[in-house]
């Protein structure tokens, strides 16, 4: 087969992908990078001013304590999801009877838009007419504010995240879990290993392959939080559990400040594009 | 070996308990919001919580009253089975041609997917906000399916790739001999042996798209307002109306959990796939 001619068919196939990837991702990369250095807030004024937007924005303690918040809710829960997620595969993967019927049961969440998992947990978490808090006071324990307070609100933001995404991480090692070849376990058993020191010694680190993808969707992913936040707290109180997808939203639709939205969008997707490519990286090494 | 016997069935009985556990802290609060789309306001505020009652059907049939609540239903629909469409016949192409061919740009290409679908969501709707208010596709079904191809182009690509991966070279080589072009292997081998796992592909993009709020919110106001939009409406502190909010709820879920009974098997063999294999 002449290779030109296969090259070019191979061009024709992936053209249109690239049409439409470029309309929809390339285009808007370049416009927000390009009104980053403008002062456009949606009406006539569209001054060149260089990158005064950045460096307002590193000025500014907002913009720090959202990086932040946007970081720790990403961290614990990506960790809270991974660790609950593998504890509840290895729980399912012992069973013997019943295992796919309970497999589609703790799936569930994940047919659930973000939007109504967050109003179900409005629902069910309220401090005063929740379900939630009159089982606690019931078993003797103190009510929760949850969503109210600064200081209750991000663990319970964070709490909601890990009951809709841990099915994620958990179907995923469950399948890997029966993909095991099963020598290497039968020979440990035979060495006398308990359950416990199997999984950690011989199959965690044959999973760790699928951990490591696992790792970098849950994180990039919980990065880019926004309808679990925009449905419960919409970045409150006052600004206790404001993301970076909050922070946009609320410059670009609230206060019109397009270039603001748009420079805070840059400086976070360079951010989050540097983490998936080092995370790539990473794996390309373990592969190899 | 007794002793290895009993411990081996201690275990089990463990997990059996921790399932459960688990399948309670899962279930709970969806059977909740049922149970207060099914109450009076009355029955929903009561403590301790009712939970034997009189179900009503009031906030279900008051949702058909409410503007634009049906139509929002309707054009989630219409979105869904637009993106979806899109999406899978372009990736079935662009699939093809990534697994058959090599060409110079292929990496980058590949680099490029994978990027587009970590882009955070803002940064592309903004500006595809102001060029949809410029070229008036603002509100629309079609200009919504479009942006959503930003997630679901690549994640088809990648799913059906690998799902060609699978079709033995043999095949492909064989039609060759027997003189079919590229389109007519396409046709002929490859989309038919890798038709379920296509199908586990159109599948999760339809869920992913169903329940996608955060472009529908920013790029549709009323005429393509979609089914999340419409439940992301009721939010807010002032009108605490749970009877209604909980009913548009389990509207908005029900058609995934039927799908999920239905198609469990492509579901995980599509959400295990591209992790497993890469």
């Amino acid at each position: 087969m002449p290779s030109a001619l296969s090259r070019r068919a191979a061009y024709y196939l992936i053209a249109p992908a690239v049409l439409i990837l470029a309309i929809t991702s390339l285009y808007p990369a370049v416009f927000s990078f390009a009104l980053s250095f403008f002062n456009w807030n949606w009406g006539v004024q569209f001054d060149f001013i260089g990158i005064r937007n950045y460096l307002d924005l590193f000025r500014s303690a907002e913009f720090w304590q959202v990086l932040y918040q946007t970081f720790l809710f990403a961290v614990v829960a990506t960790t809270l999801e991974l660790v609950l997620g593998i504890g509840l595969a290895v729980v399912v993967d012992r069973l013997k009877f019943g295992a796919s019927i309970i497999r589609t049961l703790l799936l569930t969440p994940l047919m659930v838009s973000g939007i109504i998992v967050a109003l179900m947990s409005k629902i069910v978490l309220d401090p005063m007419l929740g379900i939630v808090n009159y089982v606690l006071t019931s078993l003797g324990f103190p009510p929760s504010p949850f969503f109210g307070t600064t200081a209750t609100a991000m663990g319970t933001v964070i709490m909601v995240d890990a009951w809709w995404q841990t099915a994620f991480v958990f179907i995923i090692v469950l399948a890997g879990l029966q993909s095991l070849p099963r020598e290497p376990i039968e020979a440990a058993r035979v060495d006398g290993a308990s359950s416990l020191q199997t999984f950690f010694r011989v199959k965690l680190p044959m999973l760790r392959p699928v951990l490591f993808t696992i790792l970098i969707f849950r994180t990039i992913d919980t990065l880019k939080v926004f309808d679990i936040i925009f449905g419960t707290t919409g970045g409150g109180p006052q600004i206790a559990t404001e993301v970076m997808q909050t922070l946009a939203y609320r410059k670009a639709f609230s206060f019109l400040q397009m270039s603001e939205a748009m420079t805070v969008m840059v400086v976070f997707s360079v951010i989050v594009l540097a983490i998936s490519l080092v995370y790539m990286r990473l794996e390309e090494r373990l592969e190899d | 070996m007794v002793m290895d016997a009993r411990r081996d069935q201690l275990e089990r009985l463990l997990a059996y308990l921790m399932s459960l556990a688990a399948i309670l802290l899962t279930l709970f609060p969806i059977v909740w919001l049922l149970s207060v789309a099914l109450k009076t306001q009355r029955d929903a505020f009561a403590m301790p919580p009712k939970l034997i009652f009189e179900p009503i059907a009031d906030h279900f049939l008051g949702l058909l009253d409410r503007p634009g609540f049906v139509e929002a239903f309707m054009n989630s629909v219409y979105v869904t089975v637009c993106g979806v469409i899109i999406a899978i016949v372009i990736a079935v192409f662009a699939s093809y041609g990534i697994h058959r061919f090599r060409f110079r740009g292929k990496k980058l290409f590949g680099i490029w997917l994978l990027l587009a679908y970590m882009l955070p969501e803002f940064l592309f709707i903004i500006p595809m906000y102001v060029l949809y208010q410029r070229i008036g596709w603002y509100d629309t079904h079609i200009g919504l399916a479009l942006v959503y191809q930003v997630h679901s182009l690549p994640f088809a690509v990648w799913l059906i790739r690998s799902f060609f991966k699978e079709v033995p070279a043999e095949l492909d080589d064989a039609a060759r001999i027997d003189g079919c072009g590229h389109l007519k292997t396409l046709r002929h081998v490859y989309i038919p042996l890798a038709a379920p796992g296509i199908s586990a592909t159109a599948i999760l993009t339809a869920i992913w798209i169903w329940n996608e709020l955060t472009i529908a919110l920013s790029l549709t106001f009323s005429d393509a307002q979609t089914i999340t939009v419409a439940v992301a409406s009721f939010r807010g502190y002032t009108s605490i109306n749970w009877g209604q909010m909980a009913a548009a709820s389990i509207v908005a879920i029900v058609p995934m959990l039927v799908f999920a009974v239905f198609a469990q098997k492509y579901i995980v063999k599509g959400l295990t796939l591209g992790s497993l294999k890469g």
